[in-house]
Formats: structure tokens, sequence, C-alpha cells
């Protein structure tokens, strides 16, 4: 008998085999959504038409900002640290802003996510400065303002303000902000894919030094991109504030992490210039479904956080993995 | 002898020796001018200022002193722990859970867990060539959960008050056990740093990695080893403020990251790597601690710490990045022309 070791690949359908064919990142994708679904199926009142409608009312706030954070994450720029906070001071300054009208807080509101957002998008653009630290610094700045305006109590709408009620009530069965998701989602799915800025934005998360070597206006995509992501946090914000009646800096919770596990759960690539609106979309209602099924099952608010960094974190490592083929170093 | 000429090109690159001057005195010049001000700012408003203003802020240096060193050793690599803040927690948390009895115990099982911990997200890090920051949000996350579900989700009381008094004793008047302990940490880890190779290789990491690797500096095991004396650093840093309080928090908020980024890039840390000392984060984590002691003993509203705070650290974010850097140079360069013509 030859004590030869054959090296040659077996052709039989064994476990090494269907893994050669399937990367890692699929394997252990797969194992995700087994689990999820074992997961779902076993919480009771998971599958039911009310918890279905509370899954896609919170999908529906994370998915618009995740639309936001998309575009940043998109254009190569990681991610903003602020964006719970621009949410909180947004639905601050909409119910403030009521007894100007409804139209003026909406746009007011928009604009003002926008401005905030847009200048922190302004100096890592301009400057190159790194966008999580600038986020977290203008974060703090942003608390701070908001405290000192507010005398760092609640927000409520004036006693004159106009029925704004409808912003978080049901329509045809299905909460409003669900409808506002889906043409946030549509309105950036062919913003990214059918106009200029889309393309030019994908190039610069792809190559920041072909883009600067292609003479990209650097700064003004960035700048557009955290804009973008100021009018998806504004749009949360009045979201948010009509639904809570009352607006402070602690109403957002983890959203900021939400929005962000959104984005990397989605498939879109840490480094930029790869993945879309609407992976950003799939990954808040994934997200917003195990948030949803881990309260159902009594997890605390810090154990339902721990569950979310394993998940960013598997997702995070295996979307390089899997983008670089496996390759290690 | 590892180092050849490639590794020390990518730490001349890195640094020269002018630079070096600038960054070692800044950051002291920082801290000293920050401590005149802890003393002249609040006379001037008829506001008494005594010797214990500098202990309180050396009480603070003893926490978040190590936080600032812990982070600023990931930065000289040219990596970004953001987790830094959710091992501070933890280590703190974990300390007052397991320390009750022995608090040795508690903060040795406290220092494994994060050094563990670090020492996995450092090998992602390393191993996948992941995005550090992208890495560390996770392992914040998991590490403020971990606190928050220990902790049962609110502040957790340390009932050895025997300890706390210890370490709380002054010691000529402006130390303490607390105080000295971090101080006695971060003097070993910048002798470790300046006069071992060690820091020779961690620069050259932040400077260069191919070139540092191709030079034959373990770059692997340098990149694992910051990410777990960081989670270490941390750590500590949370359990001498927990032990020091009485208290554990189950949530910091990102204060403490805030301080620690301003600090480093105070203390001269690039984030681009390769540059900086411990010697400069301490400096800057110094400063700092006096500068928020200032506000302290002016009875400021805490917004206005959060303005300042905030304003400051994307000031020195935007002081640090290369574009600025460059057009600073220039500036000097062209100055010191007029002045030779």
């Amino acid at each position: 008998m030859s004590a030869a070791i054959d090296t040659r690949p077996k052709e039989g359908p064994t476990a090494a085999r269907i893994t050669r064919h399937l990367p890692l990142a699929r394997v252990f994708a797969i194992a995700f959504i087994i689990l999820l679904l074992v997961g779902t199926f076993t919480t009771e009142g998971f599958y039911t038409l009310s918890n279905m409608r509370a899954i896609l009312n919170s999908a529906s706030v994370v998915g618009i900002i995740a639309v936001g954070a998309a575009a940043i994450v998109i254009g190569g720029n990681l991610f903003s640290m602020s964006l719970g906070t621009t949410v909180a001071v947004c639905a601050m300054a909409f119910l403030s802003l009521l007894g100007a009208g409804l139209v003026v807080a909406i746009v007011g509101t928009l604009a003002l996510g926008a401005i905030i957002i847009g200048l922190q998008g302004y100096v890592v653009g301009r400057f190159g400065a790194n966008p999580i630290i600038i986020t977290i610094g203008a974060g703090a700045l942003l608390e701070g303002a908001a405290t000192w305006i507010s005398g760092g109590t609640s927000v409520n709408p004036p006693p004159d303000s106009p029925d704004f009620s409808f912003l978080a009530a049901p329509l045809l069965g299905i909460p409003f902000p669900v409808y506002v998701f889906v043409v946030v989602v549509i309105l950036g799915e062919i913003g990214l894919r059918r106009s200029v800025f889309g393309r030019q934005l994908i190039l610069m998360g792809s190559s920041p030094k072909a883009a600067r070597a292609a003479a990209l206006p650097v700064t003004r995509l960035t700048t557009v991109a955290f804009v973008i992501a100021g009018v998806t946090a504004g749009i949360a914000g009045v979201l948010l504030g009509a639904f809570n009646q009352s607006g402070t800096l602690t109403t957002t919770g983890t959203l900021t992490y939400d929005a962000i596990a959104a984005v990397l759960v989605g498939g879109l690539a840490v480094a930029g210039g790869r993945g879309s609106v609407l992976q950003a979309a799939a990954g808040a209602i994934l997200i917003a479904a195990i948030s949803d099924m881990l309260l159902l099952r009594g997890f605390s608010p810090p154990l339902q956080m721990l569950v979310l960094g394993l998940i960013v974190g598997c997702v995070v490592v295996l979307n390089y993995v899997n983008s670089r083929g496996g390759e290690v170093r | 002898m590892r180092l050849t000429t490639t590794t020390t090109l990518v730490i001349a690159s890195a640094k020269t020796p002018r630079a070096n001057r600038t960054v070692a005195l800044w950051p002291i010049g920082f801290a000293l001018v920050m401590l005149i001000a802890l003393f002249v700012i609040p006379s001037l408003s008829g506001r008494t200022v005594t010797i214990f203003s500098v202990y309180n802020s050396l009480q603070s240096f003893a926490g978040l002193g190590l936080v600032a060193l812990a982070l600023g050793l990931t930065m000289i690599i040219g990596e970004f722990d953001l987790s830094v803040v959710g091992t501070y927690a933890l280590g703190g948390m974990i300390a007052v859970k397991l320390g009750g009895e022995s608090p040795l115990l508690g903060a040795l099982v406290a220092l494994i867990v994060c050094g563990a911990f670090g020492a996995l997200q450092g090998f992602l890090v390393a191993r996948f060539a992941v995005n550090s920051m992208a890495v560390t949000l996770a392992g914040y996350l998991v590490a403020l959960g971990a606190t928050g579900t220990i902790g049962d989700n609110r502040s957790q009381p340390y009932a050895n008050f025997d300890v706390t008094g210890v370490l709380n004793n002054p010691i000529l008047g402006v130390f303490s056990l607390r105080s000295a302990i971090a101080i006695v940490v971060i003097a070993g880890i910048a002798v470790l740093f300046l006069a071992t190779p060690l820091g020779r290789d961690l620069r050259a990491t932040g400077g260069g990695r191919r070139a540092s690797r191709t030079a034959g500096v373990r770059v692997n095991a340098i990149v694992i080893g910051t990410f777990a004396s960081s989670g270490m650093l941390a750590a500590l840093g949370g359990t001498l403020q927990s032990y020091g309080l009485a208290t554990a928090t189950s949530n910091p908020g990102l204060s403490p990251l805030i301080f620690a980024v301003t600090a480093a890039l105070l203390g001269g840390i690039a984030l681009t790597g390769g540059r900086g000392t411990p010697v400069g984060i301490a400096a800057g984590a110094l400063g700092l601690c006096f500068l928020s002691q200032l506000f302290t003993d002016m009875v400021s509203p805490q917004f206005v710490t959060s303005l300042v705070t905030g304003t400051l650290l994307v000031v020195v974010t935007v002081f640090a990045t290369p574009s600025v850097l460059r057009s600073v140079a220039r500036v000097r360069q062209r100055s010191a022309q007029r002045t030779a013509a």
C-alpha cells in the first residue's frame, strides 16, 4: 500500500469542497440567516401583524438615517458619530418652529439638519480631517449649544401649533413614516445610480487619490454627501418629534449606532465606493427586526447593544475578507 | 539587530530632529500654561484658588490620562482605538463587581479581560487589515453592552471604602495613591518607549507598515500588543476611577473619548501615525485636566464644558491634518527665508 499522500482535489461533496466554493463570508451569512430564522420563529409574538407594523415603523426611522449614512460611507468618509444628536436637535427644532406653521417647521428643520451635518462635511472634505473625530467633536459642540439654547429642558409644541398628528398616524393601516422611508430610499437610489453626483461619489469612495487626480470636486462632493445625511437626519427628527410630541437630547438612544449597523449589515464597504441605498435600507429592516426580536425575548438595552456590537464586528470583518477574496495578511 | 536602513528611513521620514524638539516641548508648554491659567484666571474674577485644584486635576488625570495614553499608543501605530471608552467602563465595572473583598483581584481580572479584548481587536486589525475604527466601533458597543449587562444598566456602588480612602489620601498636598499609580505606569511606559527598541518599532509601524515589515519589525505582534496594552491601560484607568469614586458607571458617554483624542492630538500625536511619545500624550492630558478643573473652579455650567471641549477637538483635529500642517510648514519656510534674507 502506498504511503504517498494524495494531494489532488477530492471530487466528492466533502465539507472542504463546499466551503472552497462558498466564500467564508457566505458561510457565515447563511449561518446568520438560519440563526435569525430560528430566533424569530421561537420568539412568541414576533410573526404578528402588529409586531410587523412596529418593526416597519422602527425600521423606517433608522432606515431614513441610514440612507444619509450610506451617502457618507459610499463617499469613503466612514461614519458620522453625530447623527443621533442631530436627529434629537432637529426634533427639538421642529417642535419649536411649529408656531410658525407646519411647512415652515418642516423646511426649517430639514435646513437645520443640512447645515449642521453639511458644515462637518465641509471641514472633512476641505481639510481631509478624520470624519469620525470631527463628528464626535461636533456632536459635543451640538449638545452644548442645544442645552444652552433650550435651557436643558425638553421642548414641547406651542399651544397654537397646527395639527401634525398625521406625521405619526397610520395611513391605510401602515405607519406614515414607512411611506416617507420608501420615498427617501427611491430618491436616494435614483440619485446615487442615475446622477453625476452619485457616480462621482462612488468614484471618490473607490479611490480618493484617483478622484483628486481626476480633478473631482472632493470638497463639494463630501459636503453634499454630508448635507444629504443632514437632510435625512432632519426628516427623522420631524418624524420622531411628531411621534414623541416632545424633544430632548436623550430621546434618540442608539440611533447613531443603529444607522451605522444598518449600513454595515447591508453590505456597504467600510472603505467606501461599494454598496447601494437599497442595501442600507435592507440593513435597517434587518437591524430593526433583530432589535425587536431581542426586545420580545426580554433582552435588556445593554444586552441589545452587545449583540449589535457583535453583529457589526462580524459583518465588518467578513465584508473585508469577502472583498479581498479571503486574503489575509 | 533587526533595525535596517529602511526602518531608519521610515522613522526619519516620520520625524525630523527639529520636529522631535517641537513635539516634545509644545505639549509640556501647553500643560504649564494651563497650570498657570488654573491659578490666574479664577483669581482675576475674585475666586480663591488653592493647591486642592491641582490635587483634583491629578485625580482626574489618574483615570483619563491612562485612557489618553491607551488611545495615543494606537494612534502612534497609525490605528485608532474607539473602544477605549468601552474598556474604560468595562474595566471599572468588573473591578467594582469582583474587587469588593480583594481590590487587587478585581483590578487584575479587569486588566486581563480588557487586555484580551484589546488583543482580539488587534488581531482582527493586523490579520485581516480591517479598518481599526470600524472594528473598534463594534468593540465599543460590545464593551459598553457588557458593562451595562454586568452592572444591571445602572451605576454600581463600591462598598470597600477603605480602599477608596487609601487611594484618595493626599500625598504631598497634590498627589494621591490613585494619581501616583497612574503617573508611575505612564512613566514606565514612557521609559519603555524611549529607552528600548519598542518605541522605535511602534513609530516605524505607524510610519509605514510595509517598509517596517520588510525591515524586520514584527508588525502584527506590535499591532496586537498595542491594542492589548490599550485595553489594559483603559481598564486600569476605569478601575482607578471606580475605586476612587466608590462607583462604577455603566455608561460614561463619549466624553472620555473626546478627552483622550484631544489630549493625544495636543500631545503631538499625528492621525497619520508614526509621530509622538507617551510623554507628549501625558502632557496633553495633564493640560486638559487643568483646563477642566478651571471650568469647575469657575462654576461653569456643563454646556460650556461641552462647547469648549467640542470646539477644541474640532480645531486640533483640523490643525493636525496633513494639508494644514503643510500650509504651516510653508509659512514657516517663507518666514525663515525672509529672516535669512
